[in-house]
């Protein structure tokens, strides 16, 4: 079966190179949100095995929408992405508890897979 | 303050005239001497006179007008002498109020008020007494005074003669009469405690005469009780209070001779000092006797006062119970003000001979202190521009990352796609190379509108004519430049002066709706003068963001931002920039 993914980023563009790119790579996009709360409310709906989670958000940070995403049960594994590097953040990424970080231009199949496997 | 004059004259002529009254009465009875009328006549010119100097020198304050009454009243208490009945009861039931006058004069000194509720009620309770008690005696007892029925004209009061109710009177009269007095002493010596250094040195010769004239009044009022009131005793301790009684007015005089003594003096001092090069500061609050003293310097270009630190000052307000202000001129030119005790007001003309002594000094002072003003005004906006230069930066990383970032990031995602597409869609392919084109050429856009807001490339190239052109031709309001020097000019005054007409452009393109903007620079005696007019609303905030920043900017170059922005008018935005000499 399929992966499914949730693409949570205020820049519709990118939110809209992201589908294209894991589409094509055999992912399954089943929603895409501008920001934190919509974000929720999505992932208890479609429940995606996957959150493709920008790290600059309007309103909540993409830290603490991976905190309270990571808290939940049987939740979503959360993979942050940005256009910084990870080293931008410190130790931010580590503490999370998101699985990963990819940076936004390396976004690949197996830059994902290789986040979701560690 | 028209008016005051006659009606001191008139109240001077009617001192006249009843002292002639009191003299007259001493001189008639039997029982007046010629050394009474001598006393009393004396003492009614000392108080009434002095009253009514103190009086028109000082409209406002009550000391005056209270050394008249002490005057007028003292002569009531003369009048017990007389042969005549009416003269004899009007003086007998009268005659203590004088006292109360002057225990309030002395009480509420240097301003005639009562300071609290406490003072108001011991003084009014004086006057409860030192009239009722004389009157209820007089309606029960024929003898007035202490004196024999035989020695007496008659009691005009007297309604039925009731000895023990009378003799009641007196000795409740006498003890509550001693209340009242160690009641006002005590009252004296809580303010003079309460007193600041300044405020004692005015006030301890009148309470130390007023304290031993009240000790001796108590005095006499209990040999009263004690022993005959014909006595030559009695005589020796009434006559002994007397003698107080007689000098406070000239001690009064002596206070206002001693100001002018003081002036001499001390001025004298302060001129030397100030000459030495002492602190100016110092040397006028040793001279005023006021440790509190502060300097304010008027800067006259922007109608403001700062202290010697060069920070803004606001004076005391007037009705300030605490603080008050002297202004400071040398010639007609305001130099400054001294601030100083409310207090030192009873020495206005001392403060007054401060401030003059002081001007010149603070003439020079004053330069120091535009300077100081001026430092301290750099320090404001250098912090403002730092401030201003984090915003900025941080306002350039949030326009990087949300601009040209964000497509750097879609164009290489893109360009992923097409890599993975171009075997086997290659129309596909060609699709998203497209599109990546278009990113790659919004990104490049936008980098280049914000290198120009970071430094515009053709101010340094080409120099400013061209670079204030190109700002026109992109304004969406015509603009005409009405001439733009074509000399090179020193780096940051092109910079500022760019950034000017590019602050002012923008500024009229979000909010003036003007129709069209005129732009001029010009070189004038050593400053670019750049000038952007428009005929829009008007009402610009020169406080604004933008402007605000401008003035910073500017001022770090000792420049100067000027906004005329009358409402309907338009706005001229005016900006004077020193180019360096070299």
């Amino acid at each position: 079966m399929r992966s499914t993914v949730l693409i949570v980023d205020d820049h519709p563009s990118f939110r809209a190179t992201a589908r294209m790119l894991l589409e094509l790579e055999g992912y399954e996009v089943v929603g895409e949100a501008p920001d934190g709360e919509t974000a929720f409310t999505l992932v208890d709906e479609l429940r995606p095995d996957v959150v493709l989670l920008d790290v600059n958000l309007p309103g909540l940070d993409g830290f603490q929408v991976a905190s309270r995403l990571s808290a939940k049960d049987r939740g979503p594994a959360v993979v942050l992405v940005s256009s910084r590097q990870a080293s931008d953040y410190g130790p931010l990424v580590g503490t999370s508890g998101a699985r990963g970080f990819i940076a936004k231009a390396d976004l690949s199949r197996a830059a994902l897979e290789e986040v979701l496997a560690a | 303050m028209t008016g005051l004059r006659p009606a001191l004259l008139g109240i001077g002529l009617l001192g006249v005239l009843l002292a002639v009254c009191a003299v007259g009465v001493q001189l008639t009875s039997e029982e007046g001497t010629t050394a009474d009328a001598v006393l009393v006549a004396g003492i009614m010119a000392s108080y009434i006179g002095t009253g009514l100097l103190a009086w028109s020198r000082r409209p406002h304050n009550l000391v005056g007008p209270l050394l008249c009454a002490t005057g007028f009243t003292y002569m009531l208490n003369t009048l017990c002498v007389s042969d005549v009945a009416w003269v004899f009861t009007l003086g007998s039931v009268t005659g203590s109020i004088f006292f109360i006058v002057f225990a309030q004069l002395v009480l509420t000194f240097p301003t005639g008020r009562p300071a609290d509720r406490l003072e108001l009620r011991a003084i009014q309770a004086g006057y409860v007494l030192a009239l009722g008690v004389p009157l209820l005696f007089a309606l029960v007892s024929p003898e007035l005074e202490g004196m024999s029925i035989a020695e007496t004209p008659g009691n005009l009061l007297l309604i039925a003669d009731i000895p023990w109710l009378a003799s009641a009177i007196d000795v409740a009269g006498s003890l509550s009469g001693v209340a009242i007095i160690v009641l006002i002493a005590a009252l004296m010596l809580r303010r003079w405690r309460a007193a600041t250094a300044t405020a004692r040195r005015l006030l301890t010769p009148i309470l130390l005469c007023g304290g031993i004239l009240i000790v001796l009044l108590a005095a006499v009022l209990l040999a009263d009780l004690v022993v005959d009131d014909g006595s030559t005793a009695y005589r020796a301790l009434n006559l002994a209070a007397l003698i107080p009684f007689l000098l406070l007015p000239f001690v009064f005089l002596f206070g206002l001779l001693r100001s002018r003594w003081a002036r001499a003096t001390a001025v004298g001092d302060l001129v030397e000092r100030v000459a030495g090069r002492q602190a100016l500061r110092a040397a006028i609050a040793d001279a005023l006797s006021d440790p509190t003293v502060e300097l304010a310097y008027w800067l006259e270009a922007e109608q403001r006062f700062v202290g010697e630190d060069g920070r803004s000052v606001l004076l005391p307000s007037p009705d300030d119970p605490e603080r008050a202000a002297a202004p400071v001129r040398h010639g007609d030119v305001l130099v400054g003000a001294i601030v100083h005790e409310r207090t030192l007001d009873e020495e206005r003309e001392l403060v007054t001979a401060a401030a003059g002594a002081a001007a010149l000094a603070m003439e020079n002072g004053r330069l120091e202190a535009e300077l100081r003003a001026r430092v301290a005004d750099l320090e404001e906006s250098r912090a403002r521009i730092v401030t201003a230069g984090l915003a900025e930066r941080r306002r350039l990383e949030r326009d990087l990352h949300d601009g040209a970032q964000q497509r750097l990031v879609a164009l290489s995602l893109q360009l992923s796609l097409a890599r993975a597409a171009a075997a086997k869609d290659p129309a596909r392919a060609q699709e998203l190379l497209d599109g990546a084109q278009a990113e790659l050429e919004q990104a490049l856009a936008e980098l280049r509108e914000l290198a120009r807001g970071i430094h515009p490339a053709i101010l340094t190239d080409r120099g400013l004519p061209a670079a204030i052109d190109a700002l026109a031709a992109r304004s969406p309001t015509p603009v005409e430049v009405e001439g733009v020097p074509a000399e090179r000019l020193p780096a940051p005054v092109e910079a500022a002066a760019y950034f000017v007409v590019s602050e002012a452009l923008a500024n009229l393109a979000k909010h003036a709706r003007a129709q069209t903007a005129r732009v001029r620079v010009d070189r004038v005696n050593g400053h670019a003068v750049v000038q952007v007019a428009d005929d829009g609303r008007g009402g610009a905030d020169p406080a604004g963001h933008g402007l605000q920043g401008l003035a910073d900017r500017l001022e770090a170059l000792d420049g100067h931002l000027e906004v005329v922005s009358p409402e309907g008018e338009g706005t001229t935005i005016r900006a004077e920039i020193p180019c360096a000499s070299s």
